[in-house]
């Protein structure tokens, strides 16, 4: 028998003569053989029996799951998990998605094509086939024709194999030996020992020059401008004030300041506004953009936020706030109380009187009396 | 076959793809020789020049990135000026090498084989000359991945009606095919010159990069597989990509753009000015490189007759752009497509017309078709021609806008001429690093054409 040989390969001269021996090695059946040639030669897969390669079919099912897989992605983020209408086109408007698509089906199906050829097919990078410290393989990546018969099964034996050959018209024969260990294990260790070295080396080094010389400043993009920054001095004025004060004289238009320092002090105010349907109208809006967020639609302080801040609003429904004066309602606005800030800056005076009037409409609504009903 | 051949009128010969005795390994030691040579003083000085182009084009970009994009020339309403006509002109450079080596192939095209790696190249090297456009038009080229969906913190995602998005899958997927394409091709003549090669850092490379391809039959029979199916799939490509860059414009509504007729006439218009390309780099390849036997006159005669081809298409282009302005009867879309041809940028729309059009017809001539100084001087004016008439397509129709009172001339300064030389420093100085590391041509696929290459009894020429 023939211990640590791999394949006796033979050389042709020319597609025609390496297509006849093909059929008279292959009737020996000594083990597989298999041809090397510097192009694809037209007949051979016929002539090694080679079954029909199975790329197409994979590249088809690639090419679909990249249709599918565009088709899903685009649907899932522009209908569902960031829905806008753009253009006034429905939210799944699929003829816009087709570019897209087929970008993808190729993409996929190219990849698969390519790297399914050189991975899954022709099982490379492989660096250890004896036939590249072969003699032959300069020839075959050239100009000659090499034919193998590999070691395999029992039938198999050297001098058989040479004989096969050079009958069938081979020139020169070579046997390929199995290849030795290709890197020593004991490089491999010494060369992960040292790749891991010099990461740990230059994350060190890299930490410690970014902590010792912090020259460059982070981008700060849009904060860097010629404007007013809140806490900051302006450079326009010289006072250093960025918004000047009025000068003396200046009659006042609109609201009076609103000099009132307690709620209870407010629980005199009156609500200047009548209870008309406009009003009302007026302060459901209001409410629901202003304040519907923490206290909740119907006023009952139970809204998203709780749940997902641990916030407590207060219970606009509760007898505490029944029994205020419309004044103390208006001071709360006015000036916060507890977690909830001023409202002072984002309502106009009528807007929160009108405000007043729907909580109170919100809490008659779920306090109903009998003769509401009447 | 030999008689034949001596009975038919020379028109219907089969044509000469190769010039005296070209063997299996005479074409090996003939192209595979130069990444082993030490380069001429001549390529040092070309190198010399693109890469110091490629450099100031880099300064450029460096100084539009500290200053801010306001250093072009572009101002309202003129928003889209020379980054978005140079991306058109470069990503148009490249589809000339996906046409020759994807459509030709499955064609049966045999004179490809012999130019389509170097077309393949170009491909590659101008799609990177377009990206760049893309990028640094943005303003914040440091958020660019922004283009991308990816899942962020702000819960947003791309917009997926928009053309823009599109042209950003089209130009990636675009530069990952066509470079899978050409790696694939270029792996069994990695091997080659692996084996050629005897010790070195360039064996090495080699060696890494050929994957262990040893030629196997087996493994030839998927590669064949393979490189079918991705001609297959980079067809549809090369007929999608500068379709869906035209959406850019087509999908608007500005008059000009929005025009039916813009995906084939753009994608015309790309392989017009790959071709153009192709000729201008393959005659100094081949003269310089030595490889005349092998690309011969019968090539870049073909090449010259798909140049005319494409320009008479553009011709009718043109022609039906005028058409569709007069028959629609829409008061803007005269307007506009007089600028085309009279007012401020009337020389870019004549000009545009002559080097497109009037020029390439000097190619019926077959002495022009193999003349260097016919063939260069028409693709000159082609590349010339295709630059202006992506200028005359974008800064026209936007210069004068629906509201008079923001109409304006848009002027471009140096700042945007020099990234413009900039990207062809970079083209030209991967081309000439690309004709001294790689094999120019690829030698696997011209041995299939070689004579004797395929045994006789199948009968019949196989390619």
């Amino acid at each position: 028998m023939s211990d640590g040989v791999f394949a006796v390969v033979g050389l042709f001269d020319n597609a025609q003569e390496l297509l006849q021996a093909i059929p008279r090695v292959r009737a020996r059946s000594l083990g597989r053989v298999e041809a090397y040639t510097p192009y694809p030669v037209h007949g051979i897969d016929a002539a090694l029996g080679l079954r029909r390669s199975p790329l197409a079919g994979m590249v088809l099912v690639a090419g679909m799951i990249g249709a599918a897989t565009a088709l899903f992605f685009q649907w899932w983020m522009t209908a569902v998990d960031y829905p806008i209408v753009v253009g006034g086109k429905a939210l799944f408007s699929w003829q816009a998605f087709v570019p897209i698509m087929f970008e993808v089906t190729v993409l996929f199906a190219t990849f698969t094509a390519g790297l399914g050829m050189l991975f899954l097919m022709n099982r490379l990078p492989f660096f250890g086939h004896p036939l590249l410290s072969s003699k032959a393989i300069a020839a075959v990546t050239r100009d000659k024709f090499g034919l193998a018969i590999e070691a395999q099964g029992e039938a198999f034996d050297v001098e058989a194999a040479k004989t096969a050959l050079t009958a069938a018209g081979a020139t020169t024969l070579e046997v390929l030996p199995f290849q030795r260990e290709l890197v020593p294990l004991q490089f491999m260790t010494r060369a992960a020992m040292g790749i891991f070295v010099s990461c740990v080396v230059a994350g060190y080094a890299m930490y410690w020059v970014i902590k010792l010389f912090p020259v460059l400043p982070p981008m700060v993009h849009m904060e860097d401008q010629p404007k007013l920054n809140p806490q900051k001095a302006s450079a326009f004025f010289k006072d250093g004030h960025g918004m000047q004060l009025p000068v003396d004289g200046t009659v006042a238009r609109g609201p009076l300041p609103y000099l009132i320092a307690t709620q209870e002090e407010a629980a005199g105010l009156v609500n200047p506004l009548p209870r008309t349907h406009r009003v009302l109208q007026e302060g459901r809006t209001v409410y629901n953009q202003h304040c519907a967020v923490c206290h909740g639609l119907l006023g009952t302080g139970t809204p998203s936020l709780t749940s997902a801040y641990g916030a407590k609003p207060a219970n606009l429904q509760g007898q505490t706030i029944r029994d205020y004066p419309d004044g103390k309602i208006y001071h709360v606005i006015m000036k916060g109380k507890n977690a909830m800030p001023s409202y002072a800056a984002d309502l106009t005076e009528e807007e929160r009187w009108a405000v007043v009037h729907y909580v109170r409409v919100l809490q008659r609504a779920q306090n109903a009396r009998d003769e509401d009903f009447q | 076959m030999q008689s034949e051949a001596v009975l038919l009128p020379e028109a219907l010969q089969p044509p000469t793809l190769f010039e005296g005795p070209v063997t299996l390994g005479s074409l090996d030691d003939q192209v595979l020789q130069y990444p082993a040579r030490k380069p001429p003083a001549a390529w040092y000085l070309a190198f010399a020049f693109t890469f110091t182009l490629m450099t100031l084009g880099f300064s450029f970009i460096g100084y539009t990135f500290y200053m801010g994009i306001g250093v072009w020339g572009n101002t309202s309403p003129v928003f889209w000026a020379f980054d978005i006509i140079n991306f058109v002109f470069w990503v148009g450079i490249g589809h000339a090498g996906t046409l020759i080596s994807a459509i030709l192939l499955l064609f049966r095209s045999r004179w490809r084989n012999a130019i389509a790696r170097f077309a393949e190249a170009m491909t590659i090297f101008a799609v990177m000359c377009a990206a760049i456009f893309p990028l640094i038009h943005v303003g914040r080229p440091w958020v660019t991945f922004w283009l991308f969906p990816y899942p962020n913190q702000r819960g947003l995602w791309t917009n997926f009606r928009s053309p823009l998005i599109w042209d950003v899958f089209a130009v990636s997927t675009y530069f990952s095919v066509s470079l899978m394409f050409w790696y694939l091709g270029l792996v069994p003549d990695l091997a080659s010159l692996r084996d050629r090669t005897k010790s070195g850092i360039r064996r090495f490379f080699y060696t890494v990069f050929s994957l262990g391809w040893r030629g196997a039959a087996s493994h030839w029979q998927h590669y064949e597989r393979a490189y079918l199916l991705l001609a297959g799939l980079a067809t549809g490509l090369v007929l999608s990509v500068h379709s869906v860059v035209s959406f850019d414009f087509a999908v608007s509504l500005v008059p000009g753009w929005h025009m039916t007729i813009f995906p084939p006439y753009f994608v015309t218009g790309a392989i017009f000015a790959g071709f153009a390309m192709v000729v201008m780099v393959l005659v100094v390849v081949r003269e310089t490189m030595d490889l005349k036997n092998l690309i011969t006159a019968y090539h870049l005669d073909v090449m010259n007759k798909i140049i005319l081809a494409m320009s008479c298409l553009m011709g009718y282009a043109y022609l039906m752009e005028g058409f569709t302005a007069w028959y629609s009867m829409d008061q803007y879309l005269h307007h506009i497509f007089m600028q085309y041809i009279s007012g401020t940028y009337g020389w870019a729309g004549w000009l545009t017309i002559s080097c497109n059009v009037l020029i390439p017809q000097l190619l019926w001539s077959r002495r022009i078709r193999r003349s260097y100084v016919g063939m260069l001087f028409v693709s000159l004016a082609v590349t010339v021609g295709m630059w202006l008439e992506r200028f005359v397509i974008i800064v026209v129709s936007l210069h004068q806008d629906y509201l008079p009172s923001s109409w304006h001339i848009y002027k471009p300064t140096l700042v945007d001429f020099g990234i413009l030389f900039g990207t062809f420093g970079l083209f030209f100085t991967l081309v000439l690093l690309f004709a001294r590391v790689l094999p120019v041509i690829a030698t696997s696929e011209m041995k299939v054409i070689l004579p004797g290459a395929q045994p006789a009894h199948a009968g019949g020429r196989h390619e």
